[in-house]
């Protein structure tokens, strides 16, 4: 067990709550737009119209707050750790692609976020 | 034919998007480095933290990257769902440690790379369960 496991678990909970809020966000900006073909013109376009959404300028927000906290973590442990744990957003984003977006959520996958689960008790234990 | 052939490049952009991903954590880390002692218990110090972080050039090589991840990720979520294209750009869990070992010397335990690769079949598990929606 490393210091402040918990804490640093708290706060990386706590990065991975604020982008998913961030890609909630971002989604629904994009989904509000055309999608773009894959030219690179077009594309520049499409940045362009959701540069120009407020939608995405909050989400931008949740990012800001995630990257100093994600940075601080950082600083107090091991990249390898710190970024495994955070696959903890697969739990908020199979929750919000679910509750908010109705998005269906399959036995499979159901099963799949229980397996990273695991994984990340078993990285925590160093 | 048509959406084959657009399921393909947006494949070949989450490959790159994990590339970028894991340079974005890597330049993130390398930029708080030599802060590892720094000790935050108030408003004051934490502005101290985060203003130390901003001084360090790694870590705007970071925020360049993200912006890189912005454009490249705006381009494949408009085409599909969250809950797919986010657990097919799941290479950087191999591609972030790897780094980490021969870039960082950080050391990897048996028992963490058994839960890195619990995450992994996780996430392709997550992945196969939203097969039939890809559109």
């Amino acid at each position: 067990m490393q210091p402040h496991l918990f804490l640093i678990l708290f706060l990386i909970a706590l990065t991975s709550l604020c982008d998913t809020i961030n890609q909630l966000f971002l989604k629904s900006t994009i989904d509000a737009l055309k999608p773009p073909a894959f030219n690179i013109f077009l594309i520049l376009k499409f940045i362009w119209g959701l540069i120009r959404m407020p939608k995405l300028w909050i989400g931008f927000i949740f990012s800001v707050i995630s990257l100093c906290i994600w940075l601080f973590v950082l600083s107090k442990s091991d990249l390898n750790f710190a970024f495994s744990a955070d696959s903890m957003h697969y739990i908020f984003i199979a929750l919000a692609s679910g509750l908010i977006l109705k998005e269906r959520i399959g036995r499979l996958r159901l099963i799949g976020t229980a397996v990273i689960i695991i994984g990340i008790i078993l990285v925590s234990l160093r | 034919m048509f959406k084959k052939k657009v399921t393909l490049k947006i494949l070949a952009l989450l490959v790159f998007s994990d590339i970028l991903e894991t340079a974005i954590h890597f330049f993130f880390k390398k930029s708080v480095l030599a802060q590892s002692d720094f000790q935050v218990v108030d408003i004051n110090s934490a502005a101290l933290f985060i203003r130390a972080a901003f001084a360090s050039p790694y870590l705007w090589a970071g925020i360049f990257t993200v912006i890189c991840v912005f454009v490249v990720w705006s381009t494949i979520l408009s085409r599909i769902d969250l809950s797919v294209a986010v657990p097919i750009a799941s290479f950087s869990y191999i591609l972030v440690p790897l780094v980490s070992i021969i870039f960082l010397h950080e050391q990897i335990s048996a028992l963490r790379w058994l839960g890195i690769t619990f995450i992994l079949s996780g996430v392709i598990l997550v992945s196969l369960s939203s097969k039939e929606r890809v559109h």
